[in-house]
């Protein structure tokens, strides 16, 4: 399976980031691109305001939701346009987010800029912050040890864990399932707090880097963190399947947002919004993981599909890290210090399997410098399957389309 | 053997009994104004997301901060506190100052910087009755503590 990540335009001419088979690969844009790649047109255009065509009919009329409202938090936009019941179009305006992250790299460190990188989308710091260095160490050939590879391949479904957990969170909350979601918000928060514990941050910064880790995780709690996450898949698992039990809430989801598999391939989608439409895809070789993790699918593509694949994939990634985290004293690299960079200049380009969805850099350093960086996130084609799976919904589904395909402003717009 | 949803973990005690500390301290002189209540509008003008995450884990069952009689309102009009979340991206210095003209008075404002060090931001413009200036990315305990030090709300000692 081939999925363009990311459209690199040069004096020289343009190449395509594309996803294949799960290995990112830089290819020349060849003839009708577009043929090839759904998203093309979307990745090349990249507009600001997403889906940005005007109905008119008897009756409708359009009306702004954001950029400051309770229901969606983040600074973010929505214009619909309705005739009072059903959203007939949903134009998502990601521009109340820009900061220009990736130009304010350009001329800094590989360092330096890396900070820069985990504050892109601070929920994905660690997705962001891995793709960026291993973008870097392609460049500047450096070859991170064991150590490092793994322990980032840990931090990895640690952040899968609290991201799925914060989704199913807010779907529960939206669904009014307040008992659920208390206790599923509880293990948000105690997802976090093991972050803490493992590495200093609840949200996975500061401690990963080009080349290396900056600093070693905590092994003391190493165990007492295993048996914590051990406690937390079987927590999880039991109010799951309570969870499916009640019909309240699996009605909400049912057929929310519905997404079919040749959509979700066309709008270039991947992770679980692309494994909840019946898609197997190989995000996960893109990890590199110690033991290759089950890859779970649905077919029914609406929210509770998307729902289903977190929930499954909360329960694999907590296991993951029980078997892993108890291994992890094994992976002392006495060459861990010996790893530096073989060259100043260079460019390189990476993938990495975030919570939702294929998240790329494409960096080119020069002197030690950022020359340039390109970021491709999963929330920004995510938005634009947003703004298809709000179409024809009521207004009440508005929030289980939304929340199910956990995608934010700060990832979209960079 | 499936249990109603309301009986479900009603022996589990989630909420912490705790001592909450802010990392600042207040800029203006305590109030006794929101003793009884605290009702708090939380603005995003450009924050990384983290903020926006840990005022979702402020709201989990282990802090409990309705038992403070702090609530989140869905609305700048009914709000006491504006929490304005990270540094103003241009877009959003409209939207802000429009969210300050719907506050009724008294309130006060506070905001998180969550990366101070993140060019292409704007200055907070002159916020009307700033009560605090964070930066990082405080734990949801230490807002829960500087909202407890405006509220004047009796701690619970562990």
């Amino acid at each position: 399976m081939k999925v363009l990540t990311g459209i690199i335009t040069s004096l020289k001419g343009e190449q395509l980031l594309v996803l294949d088979n799960g290995k990112p690969v830089l290819i020349k844009t060849g003839d009708h691109p577009e043929k090839m790649f759904g998203n093309y047109s979307i990745l090349k255009q990249h507009p600001v305001r997403i889906n940005d065509e005007t109905i008119k009919g008897p009756g409708v009329f359009k009306f702004r939701y954001g950029p400051v409202t309770a229901g969606v938090r983040e600074a973010g936009c929505f214009y619909l346009y309705t005739y009072g019941e059903k959203i007939l179009r949903a134009t998502i305006d990601i521009s109340w987010k820009q900061r220009e992250i990736a130009k304010a790299m350009q001329g800094r460190s590989p360092e330096k800029a890396l900070a820069l990188a985990e504050g892109v989308s601070s929920n994905f710091a660690l997705s962001h912050s891995v793709a960026f260095s291993r973008a870097v160490e392609m460049a500047l050939q450096q070859t991170p040890s064991l150590l490092t590879k793994n322990w980032r391949i840990l931090f990895l479904e640690s952040e899968r864990i609290y991201n799925h957990l914060y989704v199913i969170y807010k779907l529960s909350s939206a669904a009014a399932q307040k008992v659920l979601a208390a206790h599923v918000s509880a293990l948000f928060e105690k997802a976090l707090r093991l972050n803490e514990k493992l590495t200093g941050s609840r949200y996975l910064m500061g401690i990963n880097s080009t080349g290396r880790l900056l600093h070693a995780p905590d092994v003391a709690a190493v165990e007492q963190i295993a048996n914590q996450y051990a406690d937390m898949a079987r927590q999880f698992t039991e109010l799951y399947k309570h969870s499916l039990k009640n019909f309240n809430y699996l009605d909400r989801l049912h057929s929310a947002g519905t997404l079919s598999p040749e959509q979700a391939i066309k709008l270039g989608l991947t992770g679980p919004t692309l494994r909840a439409c019946g898609v197997k895809d190989d995000l996960n070789d893109a990890t590199e993981h110690l033991i290759s993790l089950p890859v779970i699918t649905q077919k029914e593509g609406d929210a509770l599909a998307r729902m289903e694949v977190r929930a499954e994939e909360i329960v694999n990634s907590c296991h993951y890290l029980v078997n892993h985290l108890r291994a992890s004293d094994s992976w002392y690299d006495a060459k861990e210090k010996e790893n530096i960079p073989q060259q100043a200049e260079g460019t390189g380009y990476a993938v990495v399997n975030s919570p939702s969805g294929a998240l790329g850099y494409y960096v080119e350093i020069k002197e030690n410098k950022m020359q340039r960086v390109e970021i491709f996130t999963p929330s920004y084609v995510g938005m634009h399957a947003v703004s298809h799976a709000l179409e024809g919904l009521i207004f009440t589904d508005f929030p289980f389309a939304f929340e199910s395909f956990g995608v934010h402003f700060a990832d979209a717009a960079i | 053997m499936t249990r109603w949803w309301p009986i479900y973990g009603l022996k589990k005690k989630l909420t912490e009994q705790k001592e909450y500390v802010s990392p600042v301290g207040l800029t203006k002189p305590k109030t006794r104004i929101f003793n009884r209540s605290l009702f708090v509008y939380v603005i995003d003008v450009g924050s990384s997301n983290a903020l926006n995450f840990e005022i979702s884990a402020l709201e989990s069952p282990q802090y409990n901060i309705h038992r403070f009689g702090i609530f989140m309102t869905d609305s700048p009009r009914h709000a006491d506190v504006l929490l304005i979340l990270g540094r103003p991206v241009t877009q959003m210095l409209g939207p802000l100052k429009e969210t300050i003209a719907q506050l009724p008075e008294p309130f006060y404002t506070i905001t998180i910087d969550d990366h101070p060090d993140q060019p292409g931001l704007n200055d907070y413009p002159e916020l009307p009755h700033h009560m605090a200036a964070l930066t990082g990315i405080p734990s949801p305990s230490e807002i829960l503590g500087l909202l407890l030090d405006i509220a004047k709300t009796k701690r619970m000692k562990s």
